[in-house]
């Protein structure tokens, strides 16, 4: 893979990311609302989200790739999906800050699995294979 | 539905689904394929995607069991730089003769054979002594969350493609393989795997 084409798929999973943060945010927003219960939201955030993730990934799979799009989708959409939820449920953030900060958590996601899938694969390497 | 219908059928989307893949890991395939030698079992072909990614030279009999899979990947055989016989078979059962190929190569194949171990063992019996077998495959993340989303989702992925969750290091060990170089490509999910043949049975 050339290295432009590598940049592509980076920027392509971070945009990815955003928008799976994005449209959990919103689909959270609008199930929960102060005075929702807390655990409540929390867990109805975990399925919207996780619910989000999938939809998503099935759409932009051809262009990302399955695997790459599942990982940090899922942690996207079942954490970010609590945490949104969480937020909503105590308080009434405005919807344009609720999704800027909803697609910074999808890029941070983002860049956190990039770092940890480098880890496992240098692992790998450098153990010589074998479980 | 049946595997051979159910691969038919994958076969219209199979390219497009795997379009971003097949680019994003042409790099592990092409490094672990570069191993193959000689008489080379190719089991599945697919749509013949991953014949770009082999070395040149080599004497290739490349099976699938959908008939439509196979004749997709008739043009990209006849670019190939070596020899290609393209065959419809059941990698769970091979028409073919015992320690007959040095080398057997699948990509994305034991995610969806129903009985991986069998088919394993079917490739182990149609090579060499001391025969290699390159697999370039998903399997089941070893990070407990991932591995059970994985469990969750093969309930939907097995009815239209494979199998997310299955556990392909075990089954080469006991298919009667000895692991010589595992590598993770993407997390511990998508892997590569080297293994050759070991003497002796069960």
């Amino acid at each position: 893979m050339t290295r432009s084409l590598r940049s592509l798929f980076f920027v392509g999973d971070c945009a990815a990311g955003a928008l799976t943060a994005m449209a959990t945010t919103l689909a959270v927003r609008l199930l929960v609302s102060p005075p929702f219960d807390m655990v409540a939201a929390m867990m109805l955030g975990m399925a919207v989200g996780t619910l989000v993730h999938l939809v998503l990934g099935l759409v932009l799979s051809p262009l990302l790739g399955m695997f790459e799009l599942m990982v940090p989708g899922m942690f996207i959409g079942m954490y970010g999906g609590m945490m949104f939820g969480m937020r909503d449920s105590m308080q009434d953030t405005p919807l344009p800050t609720a999704l800027w900060v909803g697609a910074i958590f999808g890029v941070v996601v983002v860049l956190g699995v990039e770092f940890w899938n480098g880890q496992l694969r240098k692992r790998s390497v450098a153990e010589g294979g074998g479980r | 539905m049946r595997l051979r219908e159910k691969w038919d059928r994958a076969s219209r989307t199979y390219d497009l689904i795997t379009f971003a893949e097949d680019l994003r890991q042409a790099d592990g395939k092409r490094r672990l394929f570069s191993l193959a030698k000689g008489r080379t079992l190719v089991a599945s072909v697919g749509t013949g995607n991953d014949i770009k990614f082999l070395p040149p030279g080599l004497d290739v009999l490349a099976i699938d069991i959908s008939q439509e899979m196979v004749e997709k990947a008739r043009p990209r055989a006849q670019r190939y730089e070596g020899r290609i016989e393209l065959r419809v078979m059941d990698a769970q059962h091979l028409e073919l003769p015992d320690e007959s190929f040095d080398t057997a190569i699948t990509a994305c194949t034991f995610c969806s054979v129903p009985d991986p171990v069998r088919g394993l063992r079917e490739i182990h019996r149609v090579l060499e002594p001391a025969g290699r077998l390159l697999m370039f495959e998903h399997v089941r993340s070893e990070i407990p969350m991932i591995g059970l989303m994985l469990d969750a989702l093969t309930y939907l992925t097995r009815w239209i493609g494979p199998d997310l969750n299955r556990d392909t290091t075990a089954n080469v060990r006991h298919a009667n393989f000895r692991i010589v170089r595992e590598e993770n490509v993407y997390f511990d999910i998508v892997r590569a795997i080297e293994a050759v043949k070991a003497s002796g049975v069960d």
